[in-house]
């Protein structure tokens, strides 16, 4: 568990994740313009009972290998602890607070790039402890020189790219 | 403004915080029983915190285009792909490349719905993202 990968990163599993901030891009936008009728929070209820049922019907497309893989993680990892079925919390009170932010002098501009900056400090020190029972990853200055690129990007889109100039 | 700043900043955190715990679920069940369980506890949660404020559904949800309610089906597949990804390549790999497909796509978004987008500072943006990206993509 705590042996840090050495091989290069499979980049199939980079395409995937760069296309699921796509769909995020996707998501936000939908979800936002649920909020111009409903405000957040209920933007952010319509989104998790929605999904509650599509996963649901995806489960029950897919169950019987869902619970045999399911089992066989079990037996190999252990049982999930309590506190890994909290996600769907830290998610609902994230929504509770972008709209706190949202509404402040700090606007939409602002909420992005600060929470940008929380998610680089939270995943460096996730990967460099291993924290919640995940994999601990070395990390070294090509690492280093990845997070300052694509902050450094994304905080120009963010703060000028979007909007007219 | 402090207390908008912290929690903007609080909201990063808690984004990688429940990738991380989604991604310990999916360690001892499935990425999609993981993503299930996710939904399923925000929604009731939120659906307490509705009803003790009260107001959760506005008058005019009759109005709302059929497409207001595929925001949760994509929201199954995100969070089913950042338990499976967050596994193998890690939390910062995960956070760079989620942000970076977020805003590359979002710029290609912004500029195919006609919304206003200052070109230079985009495209230099998606540049320092896409090297970067190079970057990760790399012999240890």
């Amino acid at each position: 568990m705590t042996s840090p990968p050495t091989q290069r990163t499979n980049p199939l599993h980079l395409l995937a994740a760069f296309a699921s901030g796509g769909i995020l891009t996707l998501a936000i936008f939908v979800n936002g313009e649920a909020g111009r009728f409903g405000g957040a929070m209920f933007s952010s209820w319509l989104a998790h009972g929605t999904g509650t049922v599509v996963a649901i019907i995806f489960l029950a497309a897919v169950w019987r290998g869902q619970r045999a893989a399911s089992a066989e993680a079990t037996a190999k990892i252990g049982k999930a602890p309590l506190w890994a079925y909290t996600g769907g919390l830290l998610g609902a009170v994230t929504v509770m607070l972008t709209s706190t932010s949202v509404n402040s002098p700090l606007a939409l501009a602002g909420t992005l790039a600060l929470g940008l900056a929380g998610q680089v400090v939270l995943s460096l020190a996730a990967d460099f402890w291993g924290l919640l029972g995940l994999p601990k990853r070395k990390l070294d200055l090509r690492d280093a020189g990845a997070v300052i690129l694509i902050a450094a990007g994304s905080l120009l889109i963010i703060l000028f790219g979007l909007g007219a100039a | 403004m402090i207390i908008p700043i912290l929690a903007a900043f609080a909201a990063g955190l808690l984004v990688i915080l429940s990738r991380q715990v989604n991604g310990r679920l999916s360690m001892s069940t499935t990425p999609l029983i993981s993503s299930f369980w996710n939904h399923f506890v925000g929604f009731a949660f939120l659906t307490v915190v509705g009803l003790v404020i009260g107001g959760l559904i506005p008058a005019n949800i009759t109005e709302m285009p059929w497409w207001i309610y595929t925001g949760g089906a994509i929201g199954v597949v995100f969070v089913a792909a950042g338990s499976w990804l967050i596994t193998r390549i890690g939390a910062v790999n995960s956070t760079l490349l989620v942000i970076a497909g977020q805003m590359v796509f979002g710029v290609i978004f912004d500029l195919l719905r006609g919304a206003p987008v200052t070109i230079w500072a985009a495209a230099l943006g998606v540049v320092l993202i896409l090297a970067g990206m190079w970057l990760t993509q790399r012999q240890r």
